[in-house]
């Protein structure tokens, strides 16, 4: 069952529905702590209980410029490889399950969204986006500039 | 067996690990005590620890285990009570008692049941007291720290084992009331809260935090139990082979994780293995290259930023790289051809190739499969790395570095750029203000360069490093400096906008990404609940590009150490042999210019005195006869700074310092004097009398030419003549004088027309004339009073030797 459910928020400025197998829950940060000499789409760190946590813009991996991050900020909790990371939401709309099959990306993305997006799904008469949390996550930032983002796992 | 319940099981398993770490703990106190047997405190906490034992088994019926630390328990009464002196057999006889408790733990673990068996083998031992008055001399001094907690009271024995997971969720549910205490105390504050309520969250508050403290300490060790087995292995191996070590320990305070320590445990333990049986010389190769006799071993733990280095130093021989890659090409772990490609670091690198042992043969003791590619895989398991600094000829330190995530470290707040950031408490050396008169700050072809106190370091800024500005609200003017030690011989100055505090803080691997910058050690979670990130401050170095190498900054101190080392040695001291008679004698260590080991084979008779061929020389011997039979003898070189003359003797004992009270001999001779050196008395070789004896053999370039006075009637050759020649490097035979030497000349003072009643033998013949002017053509005869031509003639007679 749980490999239908979904969030569906928007991202990057883009509705997508997000598979919730790594998603920790949905909060509400405060100002993050600048990481000075981290990839740019790490937007800083904040505590949640007494965990850090890595707060990632996908506005930078998508290849759009970044967004400041004001208190109250709704952001989206994941776990990836042990380490807890928190995705900036534009906006948080449901959580629900989706019984349409994910089906396979039909037409031409842009680039940022062609490495993150897997899958398309139907949700109540629009096409959305399948993404993984993960591969915000793990996919380096595109966009100018050196990529300093080794991933190791 | 009867007691299969539960609770006999815990009670077994309690005893068998407050046992285990008893002995550990006890091998070492044992070997610290034997090294000063005065040390009363040290011989009660030994008995304390045989007297628990004791009481522990005999609840839990061991009646081996009790027996035998009751004999030990009642041997140490004895001296405690005046009643026995204790010596290394008395040590020996306890430490065998320890062992044979080892094996007797390792099997009731393994069985759950006291195996059978007879103890009366070590029990014996220690009973006997006649005779064996202190046999051995060869006990490593090893001094142990810690004294405080070995004579801890016993409850501290009393553990408990306990699951790593609860511990982490024990941990971190500490942290999350230590948060959600912080949060309750902003919101009392703000909502203007009457003060009883305020004083009774305070106390709430400290009770909290003395919590977080305890529970902290949980996962954590100090390192010098990790230590404590180290000194007594070191004493075992040092007797074993012969070797005289001082161990040192350091930064037994430092504080790792439990599980990290428990893989590092068997690898430390195999390098120190190692270096006493690979590092350190034999003592006589270490006299030969005029090192201290007494080897040292230093085994020291720091905290370097995010990491824990623990060095294991040997002065011994080092590393060869060249032995190293014949080895690896003997055992064919490489071909010749891929052997030549190696750089320097590979081919010390070759060590931890699997199969790979250093040792010429494979010892007893360090070769008998273990290799440095199980200690590198193990430290590597645990996400350290092991770095070897070889100083060839003069020692080798292994460096094994372990990461510190997870672990409690005192860490320092900065601000640069408007944010906090930590720095490892352990790697600052020194916190100062930029302005302070004991800085300068100097502008030098674009990076800047502090000078504390007349000590240099590069500067970093902080701000420049991470690649951010400088924050609108951070004080430009009073900014502060940090001396950083990132790692051994590097420092550097870290300039920040502000120190704020110190604090405890439990570091936690930060998100793969940020570790990758290389900036970053962990991240941490301060009491206000803001993470703050821990500065990795190697790869700030790293990152900034800076030679932070202490190397060739302070000339003066180098070298002001270096003569301070050679004063130390070249005091009198006294070098102490065996010699072939197996007598012990000593003499000056400054005389020796080596010992030299040679083939038997390689000694000869010639000219009725033995000698040695020693490479393309050929050195005299002070020996009556050649040595018979086969394999080699050492011999002492001894050197005034001409000659050189072999001394053979059968080995070297000890380097001691010279005593002040020499008891002169009678007569000159080969034994200078008596001297008293640890109550016993020594012959002092002389070694002006045994140059003196090989002299002429030692240094025929040097010999003079004799010269003969013949005829010399009247003593005008003594008393005019002589002064000159010995003045121009001849000695004079006065006429007269009965010596049957033969001369290399002979110098007539016959009178004019006379025949001279000396010739003959071959000896060369200056005829010496009273009138200046020559009779003839003929005449050969030298004009007494010319010199020039006098000297010409004896310089042409004897060869030109002497001018």
């Amino acid at each position: 069952m749980m490999e239908n459910l979904y969030l569906v928020a928007r991202i990057a400025d883009t509705r997508v529905a997000l598979r919730s197998r790594a998603i920790h829950s949905v909060v509400t940060v405060g100002t993050p702590v600048e990481v000075p000499g981290a990839p740019p789409h790490v937007a800083g760190l904040f505590a949640l209980r007494s965990r850090v946590f890595t707060l990632i813009d996908p506005h930078v991996v998508i290849g759009l410029s970044d967004v400041p991050v004001a208190p109250g900020q709704r952001v989206i909790v994941v776990e990836v490889a042990e380490h807890g990371y928190a995705l900036i939401a534009d906006e948080i709309e449901d959580v629900c399950f989706i019984e349409a099959p994910e089906t396979r990306i039909a037409g031409k993305l842009l680039p940022g969204w062609a490495r993150v997006a897997d899958a398309m799904i139907e949700y109540r008469g629009a096409s959305l986006l399948v993404v993984d949390p993960s591969n915000f996550i793990m996919l380096p930032a595109s966009g100018s500039g050196p990529i300093k983002c080794a991933v190791e796992v | 067996m009867g007691r299969t319940d539960t609770a006999m099981d815990d009670l077994l398993n309690d005893f068998l690990a407050e046992t285990a770490e008893i002995l550990a703990e006890a091998g070492g106190a044992i070997v610290a005590w034997e090294a000063d047997p005065a040390d009363r405190a040290q011989l009660d906490a030994i008995f304390r620890f045989v007297h628990t034992i004791k009481g522990s088994s005999g609840f839990l019926a061991l009646p081996r285990v009790t027996a035998l630390s009751h004999a030990a328990e009642d041997a140490l009464d004895q001296v405690r009570r005046g009643n026995r002196v204790a010596n290394a057999a008395l040590v020996t006889g306890v430490l065998g008692i320890v062992d044979r408790l080892n094996e007797l733990c390792a099997a009731l673990g393994r069985d759950g049941t006291e195996p059978a068996g007879d103890d009366r083998d070590v029990i014996g031992a220690l009973a006997e007291r006649a005779g064996e008055e202190n046999a051995s001399l060869e006990i490593a001094g090893v001094p142990l720290r810690r004294e405080d907690d070995l004579g801890a009271d016993l409850q501290g024995w009393r553990s408990i084992r306990v699951p790593l997971p609860l511990l982490d969720s024990v941990m971190t549910g500490v942290t999350d009331i230590v948060l959600a205490r912080n949060e309750f105390a902003r919101m009392l504050r703000e909502s203007g809260a009457d003060l009883s309520l305020i004083a009774s969250f305070d106390r709430l508050s400290d009770s909290i935090a003395g919590m977080r403290q305890s529970v902290s300490q949980m996962r954590m060790q100090r390192i010098d139990k990790l230590f404590a087995p180290l000194p007594r292995v070191v004493r075992d191996l040092a007797q074993d082979m012969g070797k005289k070590i001082a161990f040192q320990t350091s930064g037994g305070e430092v504080e790792l994780d439990r599980e990290m320590m428990e893989n590092i445990r068997d690898p430390l333990i195999h390098i120190v293995r190692n270096a006493i049986d690979h590092g350190v010389e034999p003592l006589e190769d270490r006299v030969a290259a005029g090192k201290e006799i007494t080897a040292t071993i230093s085994v020291s733990a720091r905290q370097s930023g995010n990491q824990i280095e623990i060095e294991i130093r040997d002065d011994g021989r080092g590393l060869s790289p060249d032995a190293l890659v014949a080895k690896a090409v003997a055992a064919r772990l490489v071909t010749a051809a891929e052997a030549r490609a190696l750089g320097p670091k590979e081919k010390l690198e070759l060590i931890f190739r699997p199969g790979f042992s250093t040792a010429a043969k494979v010892t007893a003791i360090s070769g008998r499969g273990v290799g440095m590619d199980i200690v590198k895989a193990n430290v590597e398991k645990i996400g350290g790395v092991v770095e070897l600094r070889n100083d060839e000829g003069r020692g080798l330190a292994i460096l094994l570095r372990v990461p510190m995530t997870l672990t409690i470290i005192s860490g320092l707040m900065v601000r640069a750029a408007g944010q906090y950031f930590a720095v490892p408490r352990g790697a600052v050396r020194e916190i100062l203000l930029e302005g302070a008169d004991t800085v300068r700050i100097d502008r030098v072809g674009g990076g800047e360069l502090a000078t504390v106190r007349g000590k240099q370091y590069p500067l970093l800024r902080l701000e420049a490093v991470l690649g951010r500005e400088r924050h609108q609200d951070d004080d430009v003017d009073d900014r502060a400096l940090v001396i950083v030690r990132p790692g051994q011989g590097q420092s550097y100055a870290l300039s920040v906008s502000a120190i704020h505090d110190q604090e405890e803080l439990v570091i936690k691997p930060a998100a793969p990404m940020i570790m990758a910058t290389g900036l970053y050690a962990g991240t941490t979670l301060p009491d206000n609940g803001r993470p703050v990130l821990l500065l990795d401050v190697q790869g700030l170095l790293a990152a900034a590009a800076i030679d932070a190498n202490e190397a060739g900054r302070s000339q003066g101190q180098a070298a002001e150490a270096e003569a301070e080392t050679v004063a130390a040695r070249n005091a009198a001291q006294l070098l102490l042999f065996r010699d072939t008679n197996a007598r012990i004698r000593g003499v000056r260590l400054s005389v020796i210019e080596r010992v030299e080991e040679v083939p038997v084979s390689s000694l000869f008779e010639s000219a009725g005195r033995i000698q040695v061929r020693v490479g393309e020389d050929i050195f005299p011997v002070h020996a009556a006869a050649l040595p018979g039979g086969e394999g080699t003898l050492k011999l002492l070189r001894l050197y005034d700074g001409q000659a050189v003359l072999c001394y053979p003797i059968a080995e070297v004992i000890d380097i001691v310092r010279l005593p002040d009270a020499v008891q002169p001999s009678a007569a000159p001779g080969l034994i200078a004097g008596v001297v008293l050196v640890g109550g016993e008395p020594v012959e002092l070789l002389d070694p002006f009398w045994l140059m003196e004896q090989y002299a002429a053999v030692a240094a025929p370039a040097q010999r003079q030419p004799i010269c003969r006075l013949a005829d010399d009637r009247d003593g005008w050759g003594d008393n005019f003549l002589a002064p000159i020649l010995r003045g121009a490097g001849y000695r004079v035979i006065a006429d007269g004088d009965p010596s049957d030497e033969a001369p290399d000349v002979l110098l007539c003072l016959t009178g004019d027309g006379e025949a001279c009643s000396h010739i003959g033998g071959g000896v060369p013949v200056i005829r010496l004339r009273a009138a200046i002017a020559a009779t003839g053509p003929e005449d050969e005869s030298v004009y007494r009073y010319d010199r020039q031509a006098l000297l010409d003639a004896m310089r042409r007679s004897v060869g030109g030797e002497a001018a």
